[in-house]
């Protein structure tokens, strides 16, 4: 499954993306609720045409894509009234309701001929479907109501001119006995006009049964063209870039997570752009301890995500492989909810994960595995998972604050953290500010950046330096020092 | 007000729809069922005048069914005229009999389907069941003026629980009859409780409907110099000491017999206040507690007041027992202020 939990695609600021999204039509609404991965590569670099497509559209002829999507605004979702065509007499609503509909295919559908001779989109195609409308509108005065027209049946025309008679009668008279027979003769003239109705819309409902397919059709293609709109318009919002699909390594320039950075944001502090290759086999993220690594990870984990739902992804540039399977394991995502220690809930997952990898390439995600036990035989177990992975069918990437795991995996990134500050400036910097508050400046100091690091490089020893700044009282600082 | 005897009323007497004519909107509700407020929304659809008009009508939740859901007595129809705009639910049109032209689909659900605005192609007897929320009705209304209806009239449920207030319609016009009691003084008295509590006026501060806006769980709002918020549970009796310059208590929901009694009881404290509810729906106030608080001088206020048009009185009961008309006209326009009008209706009007 390359899909991820709810919880993790929370996490991960997958549904805060998706939460961004605004389709105009109720059939857009329905594509976003309903939003699948690709099957495939090809899939996923079809729909990332069409992205691209419409973004070029709406440089080149912007007040088209507005005024599609303003029709799409009054698009409502008649698929109950469509499933209906051909079975019982359609009732008035939904007749109402179909023609409203094609009413709408007809003004849409030139206008998306003007956008599709250039985009020539893939897999979708709107087109009008003036016989279904004929049946409905047999007037010809495209009005976008419905009443049963006394042009589908003589018979239906003779009883209202009938109906009509008496009715005028009736207002003629003043409220007594005398009306009982005009009331009784309406009413019988009112069942009469309302059975040839009935025989209408039965003929109707199996008349419009042929275009049932097509108006579907149409109902997809709004929605899918709905949906990529709102893609486009996010990529631009965003400044997001057109991942390319490889079968060859995976590279992202300055990536980032809008829901991270709006939480960073919020606290006045920024977002640090990610730069990062994963290769197959097994990557490893060591860092300080506040922070930096699981914000590294979740950004990817958003972006290889979105590549498979066929989104443009938050990088400068990007390179994706194609996965059949993603899968994070983190301690904070194993809830408790197993009834497991949080160390019990990683292994029970790695060992669910492993058996699922063997079905096909996989993507792995791993935060701090193995964190929650004793450090030596934590460190043993995060080494051999990243040599088991080493040689699996799968790209994985895994922080680690153990010695020692890092050396095994083939890339080793780091995140900067305080290694490029000065410690004495930084010292004297939050002398004056509450205890309290520390953490927050601190954090503001932080470089989240990712460095590659050569096989021979030190990991970072960051803990000592925010136990000294969080101003940890000296007698422990002295015993940890000393042993 | 001045207040016209018995014979200087009956000498300037008005018809129901003379009452009404002057307003574009209009809502009708009832003591009780049966109360015959389909007839009187028939009698304005009749009256030759008001049809000039192009007239739109729904109601607040379910009406004009043939058989009364709820007592299974027979209930008259509503007749309207070709041109007349309905706003009803989908699964009442089979029973609306008026040749239909649907206008629009609203997506306000109710539990007889999506309501459907159509306009009537002939005369005939129609259905209601329009929107529960009177916010989804403002919004409705506002539609079928944009649809061209001149006058909209809103037939509303039994009971003061869905009122409608001057936001929703100009006037009002409530019914009573012989179905909302056996005893006839009983009958008179209920309506004329209920007449005095529609008829609470708007509250003349401005800046206490501000103030009220402020207001996100708070039950409860003090108004002097400056508002003071109180949740849900506050002693209310030591908050109005401790905020003695309050001149108003503005009450979130019901204004009941119990939330009032302790206060008026107390004597702690002698300045008069305004008591204060967002409509008068949620006025829950016994004939009794409304003299308690005249006699220490508080008044009641509403924020949002209605229009009282006329009482419409049917002395016909749907029960087998009847009133004496003229009795019946003549105590229940003793007993209020409001114009009162008969509208006779047997049962067997379909019209």
């Amino acid at each position: 499954m390359i899909s991820l939990s709810h919880e993790q695609k929370q996490n991960i600021g997958f549904t805060y993306v998706m939460d961004q999204l605004e389709p105009a039509s109720s059939y857009g609404r329905e594509a976003l609720r309903n939003l699948r991965p690709a099957a495939s590569g090809e899939e996923v670099e079809l729909e990332l045409d069409n992205i691209n497509k419409t973004l070029i559209g709406l440089t080149e002829q912007v007040k088209i894509y507005t005024r599609i999507e303003q029709l799409f605004r009054s698009v409502k979702n008649i698929r109950g009234s469509i499933s209906r065509c051909g079975g019982e007499a359609l009732g008035e609503v939904d007749l109402f309701e179909i023609k409203r509909f094609l009413l709408q295919l007809c003004e849409i559908a030139p206008l998306f001929s003007k956008i599709n001779t250039k985009a020539h989109y893939h897999g979708i195609a709107i087109s009008e479907l003036n016989g279904a409308l004929e049946l409905l509108d047999p007037e010809g005065n495209r009005v976008a109501t419905f009443y049963i027209s006394g042009r589908y049946s003589p018979a239906l025309t003779a009883i209202r001119n009938e109906k009509l008679q008496v009715e005028q009668q009736i207002r003629t008279l003043s409220v007594g006995e005398e009306n009982k027979a005009l009331l009784n003769q309406r009413s019988e003239l009112a069942a009469r006009e309302q059975a040839e109705e009935d025989a209408i819309r039965f003929r109707l409902s199996r008349e419009l049964r042929p275009y049932a397919e097509a108006m579907i059709r149409n109902a997809d293609a709004i929605g899918r063209l709905d949906l990529t709109l709102q893609k486009a318009k996010l990529a631009v919002r965003y400044g997001a870039c057109h991942p390319i699909i490889s079968e060859n390594g995976m590279r992202f320039v300055e990536m980032t997570n809008p829901q991270l950075a709006y939480q960073l944001m919020e606290r006045g502090n920024n977002f640090t752009p990610l730069t990062m290759e994963l290769r197959q086999g097994a990557t490893v993220i060591t860092g300080a301890n506040m922070g930096g690594k699981s914000v590294a990870l979740k950004t990817v984990a958003l972006n290889v995500q979105l590549v498979h739902y066929c989104f443009y992804v938050f990088a400068q540039e990007a390179t994706c492989e194609f996965f059949d399977s993603m899968h994070i394991i983190s301690e904070d995502l194993e809830a408790a909810d197993r009834g497991l220690s949080s160390f019990g809930g990683e292994i029970v997952r790695l060992q669910e994960v492993l058996q699922e990898m063997d079905k096909g390439f996989a993507f792995v995600l791993m935060d701090e595995f193995a964190r929650g036990t004793n450090p030596e035989e934590g460190a043993a177990i995060a080494r051999g998972v990243v040599a088991y992975l080493n040689s699996r069918n799968c790209v994985a990437l895994l922080s680690t604050h153990y010695e020692g795991v890092a050396e095994l995996a083939g890339t080793h990134y780091q995140v900067i953290g305080l290694e490029r500050m000065n410690p004495d400036v930084l010292e004297e910097e939050i002398a004056n500010i509450p205890t309290k508050n520390r953490v927050a400046r601190i954090a503001q100091y932080m470089d989240y950046g990712l460095v590659l690091v050569n096989e021979n490089q030190k990991p970072p020893r960051d803990a000592l330096n925010i136990c000294r700044l969080l101003g940890l009282d000296d007698e422990i600082m002295y015993l940890i020092k000393n042993g | 007000m001045t207040h016209l005897t018995h014979l200087q009323r009956l000498s300037t007497e008005k018809t129901l729809c003379d009452l009404i004519r002057g307003y574009n909107s209009l809502s009708i509700i009832g003591m009780c069922k049966n109360a015959g407020k389909t007839t009187v929304l028939n009698a304005i659809l009749r009256d030759t005048t008001i049809a000039e008009h192009t007239l739109a009508l729904t109601s607040i939740g379910r009406d004009g069914e043939a058989m009364d859901l709820v007592t299974g007595t027979k209930k008259p129809g509503i007749y309207v005229r070709k041109g007349s705009l309905i706003a009803t639910a989908e699964r009442l049109l089979r029973q609306c009999d008026i040749t239909k032209e649907i206008l629009f689909t609203t997506g306000i659900a109710t539990p007889l389907g999506e309501v459907v605005v159509l306009r009537a192609r002939s005369d005939g007897s129609v259905q209601l069941a329009g929107p529960s929320m009177v916010t989804q009705l403002v919004e409705l209304s506002h539609r079928l003026r944009e649809l061209g209806a001149e006058k909209v009239v809103i037939d509303g449920a039994a009971g003061r629980k869905t009122l409608c207030s001057r936001r929703l319609a100009e006037a009002t016009v409530l019914c009573t009859g012989a179905s909302c009691g056996r005893s006839m003084d009983t009958v008179v008295e209920e309506t004329a409780h209920v007449c005095r509590l529609l008829g609470t006026k708007e509250v003349d501060n401005p800046f206490l409907a501000e103030a009220v806006m402020l207001m996100e769980n708070h039950r409860y709002l003090l108004f002097g110099q400056e508002p003071i918020l109180l949740a849900a549970g506050t002693d209310l009796q030591e908050a109005l000491k401790e905020h003695g310059d309050s001149r108003y208590l503005y009450v979130e929901g019901a204004v009941t017999n119990q939330l009032l009694d302790p206060l008026l009881r107390s004597g702690a404290l002698t300045r008069g206040i305004k008591v204060v509810a967002r409509d008068a729906s949620r006025l829950f106030l016994s004939p009794d507690a409304l003299r308690r608080l005249h006699v220490r001088k508080w008044e009641l206020r509403v924020l949002e007041c209605i229009h009282l048009a006329a009482i419409a009185v049917n002395p016909y009961s749907a029960y087998g027992y009847n009133f004496d008309s003229t009795e019946f006209l003549r105590t229940m326009t003793d007993a209020v202020t409001v114009p009162v009008v008969n509208v006779e209706d047997k049962g067997d009007d379909v019209l």
